[in-house]
């Protein structure tokens, strides 16, 4: 565990929020952060919400489930969004960028945190390819279905 | 896409300076999975559309006619003369931006052309350009553009990623029809011959033979006749389905996915076993085969000729009105524009209930019936006999579908009759339903494989209100009235939310139906086992 106050955190969560949203187009940065109502507002919501579980991960290695699926539910939306997959998941090495400004260079902590963010990047590729994995499926599923009763009468009629 | 693999070290130098580009001048790749190919040449020829030829919208090379621009303008300036709304529409936005942040497809993918005000400002530029004073002479400082082929390429993308879902014009306080813009835009753009084939193909195979995916009437019978058998093993009831009966009291018009594909079959049992139940003196026809109207999705014209073959069919069997199932823009369709497309229907009678005697008022110029009007009547009655606990395996929501929704106000009926046939009905939260519902994202002949990452960004908000009563109360079916919600939304809930299938309302209804005579049913109409044990609670 790294000892960083609860203040110091929401300010490196904060500023990783940022520079994520910055990602996207400056149009509607600003509606991301803002908007509070997580049905009007489906990709700031995931982002803002997982963002400071993302940061206790880190920063306390608590290993948690949630923050496994806060990380997941912003590949899921990224690996469609219009990234190609290095800056699908390269917004966890923004983190990185945090911690510089955030911890002096010679902190005895600083290496031990950016090898956690590394993992965390590789855990969000796995999730990215796995994402990408299932878009493929759901179009066979979807192609199936289209079909699925003529198929069956065809088959029906092919048995008899 | 990047060339070269990225050093480690290049890895944290992600750029995240966001583009501060005039809107006009940010440039937009033909990413995979984020457009449409274009219709085949074969398709145009068939429905006698300009340009048929073969291209790709990721090419340099469009192929457009070397007149192409003098045909834009042309086809602009007739359709700013002949409709007024287009006409207003370009003019009117004050751009207050209350669309703004109400697209599903800008909420989920985050690109400010996808703000309704900023996809209508594609070809209010140009308007200004070409049809105002101020745009001719003050050119850019007039919000003015030329029209050129990069902006030709722009109206194809964005105007295909619009499903004419109308939630935004809900909020706007002009009430400003984003969905008539991108009508407009698609029409001009098929002057020129650039139109995608998932829109032309079923328009051209209905145009043909009746229906989407061109099934013949042999074959649509035998669909049928598939259907009548599988319900007597599941009932043990034989029910009948007549097919061009000529003199029947209803004619009944489904969309075609209900009877070749799934989970839309199931509806079809539901209709099928629910007309046997009260004795409906109806028919299909084999001709007018499809509810769908793909042709509302290129142009007024193509929507009128395909709309015209049920009234035609209604004329020729004689029937006194029509009756339609679960089908999404036929309804808006026939709601809004049928009327001055092919009508008034005043061959028809106006439609009376024969089991209830309920009268039609609302539907008295297009003589056409909404099915989940017809049976929440027949529910509200007390003329069926239902067993809710049937659906007991089911914890249900309800999506409203776009078209039936906001196209007709159709949003009492579908809940009178899940509460009636479903112990467990649960809503989704309020700024989601209803006349503020999120479309599926694949609406508008936006559904097909090739542009599944954007129906994806454009289903994300729907699937995340689906997340959230599936998380909170448990939720495993989202209910839905429309062909293409039916066939889309199945696939975005597998990505965005797991365990939360796809289904009718008349599934429900097939469910809970207690048919006279039927055996002790052991297994819903999908075959998955029943709850049993429970006791039935009965609604005659």
């Amino acid at each position: 565990m790294v000892k960083i106050s609860a203040e110091r955190k929401r300010a490196i969560a904060q500023a990783w929020l940022e520079m994520t949203l910055c990602t996207y187009p400056s149009q509607s940065m600003q509606f991301m952060l803002d908007e509070r109502d997580r049905f009007r507002n489906p990709v700031g919501h995931a982002l803002k919400n997982g963002i400071p579980l993302l940061i206790n991960e880190i920063l306390d290695e608590t290993d948690s489930e949630r923050a496994r699926q806060a990380l997941e539910e912003i590949v899921r939306i990224r690996a469609v969004q219009n990234f190609s997959a290095r800056d699908a998941v390269g917004f966890v090495f923004l983190l990185k960028r945090t911690l510089s400004q955030e911890l002096p260079d010679d902190n005895k902590d600083r290496l031990e945190l950016e090898r956690r963010v590394d993992e965390m990047a590789l855990t969000a590729f796995d999730f990215y390819s796995q994402c990408r994995a299932k878009i493929s499926d759901i179009q066979v599923s979807e192609a199936r279905r289209r079909v699925a009763q003529l198929q069956r009468i065809y088959s029906e009629a092919e048995g008899r | 896409m990047p060339g070269a693999p990225p050093k480690p070290e290049e890895l944290v130098q992600i750029s995240y300076d966001p583009p501060r580009a005039d809107w006009r001048k940010t440039r937009f790749d033909f990413q995979k999975g984020t457009y449409c190919y274009s219709a085949a040449a074969k398709n145009l020829r068939y429905l006698d559309l300009p340009n048929p030829r073969d291209w790709q919208p990721y090419e340099a090379d469009w192929k457009l006619p070397p007149n192409w621009k003098e045909i834009i303008l042309k086809g602009m300036k007739e359709r700013l003369e002949k409709f007024r709304s287009f006409r207003l529409f370009m003019d009117i936005c004050v751009r207050c931006g209350a669309c703004a942040d109400k697209c599903h497809f800008f909420l989920g993918s985050a690109d400010p052309k996808n703000m309704p005000v900023l996809r209508a400002e594609l070809i209010r530029s140009v308007y200004r350009r070409y049809f105002t004073l101020a745009g001719r002479i003050f050119r850019g400082l007039a919000g003015a553009r030329d029209l050129t082929e990069d902006v030709l390429k722009e109206w194809f993308y964005y105007f295909y990623q619009c499903t004419e879902c109308r939630r935004c014009s809900v909020f706007c306080p002009f009430g400003i029809d984003t969905a008539e813009i991108t009508i407009m835009v698609r029409e001009l753009l098929n002057l020129v011959g650039v139109n995608t084939n998932w829109v032309l193909e079923p328009a051209a195979n209905c145009f043909r033979t009746g229906n989407h995916l061109g099934i013949q009437p042999h074959t649509f019978k035998d669909s049928i006749d598939f259907a009548v058998d599988e319900i007597e093993e599941i009932t043990g009831v034989r029910v009948e389905a007549p097919i061009n009966k000529k003199g029947a009291e209803i004619l009944f018009i489904v969309p075609s996915a209900d009877y070749f594909a799934v989970p839309h079959y199931y509806t079809l049992l539901g209709y099928l076993m629910l007309f046997h139940e009260i004795g409906l003196d109806y028919t299909f026809s084999a001709y007018a085969s499809e509810g769908g109207n793909f042709g509302f999705f290129s142009s007024h014209e193509m929507m009128k000729r395909l709309n015209a073959k049920i009234y035609a069919e209604a004329k020729r069997l004689g029937v006194k009105w029509i009756l339609g199932g679960e089908c999404g823009h036929m309804w808006r369709v026939i709601h809004q524009y049928m009327d001055t497309l092919n009508g008034p229907a005043d061959f028809l009678e106006e439609p009376v209930s024969p089991i209830t005697g309920t009268r039609f008022a609302n539907a008295r110029s297009t003589k056409m019936v909404h099915i989940c009007e017809f049976t929440s009547d027949l529910i509200y009655n007390r003329k069926l006999k239902l067993d809710p606990s049937r659906n007991d395996h089911w914890k249900v929501t309800f999506h409203d579908s776009c078209n039936p929704a906001r196209g007709m106000g159709l949003l009492e009926e579908p809940r009178y009759i899940i509460r009636n046939v479903a112990n467990h009905f649960y809503e989704m939260p309020e700024n989601t339903i209803r006349e503020q519902t999120f479309c599926c994202g694949s609406g508008a002949g936006l559904g097909t494989d090739e542009n599944i990452d954007m129906r994806l960004r454009g289903g994300l908000p729907r699937a995340n209100a689906a997340k959230y009563v599936r998380d909170k109360y448990g939720v495993n079916l989202l209910t839905c009235i429309c062909a293409i919600d039916k066939a889309t939304l199945p696939t975005a809930l597998e990505y965005w939310t797991p365990g939360v299938e796809v289904g009718g309302i008349h599934e429900l209804v097939a469910n809970a139906l207690v048919m006279k005579g039927e055996k002790e049913r052991i297994t819903d109409v999908r075959g998955e086992p029943l709850q049993l044990g429970k006791e039935a609670t009965v609604n005659a």
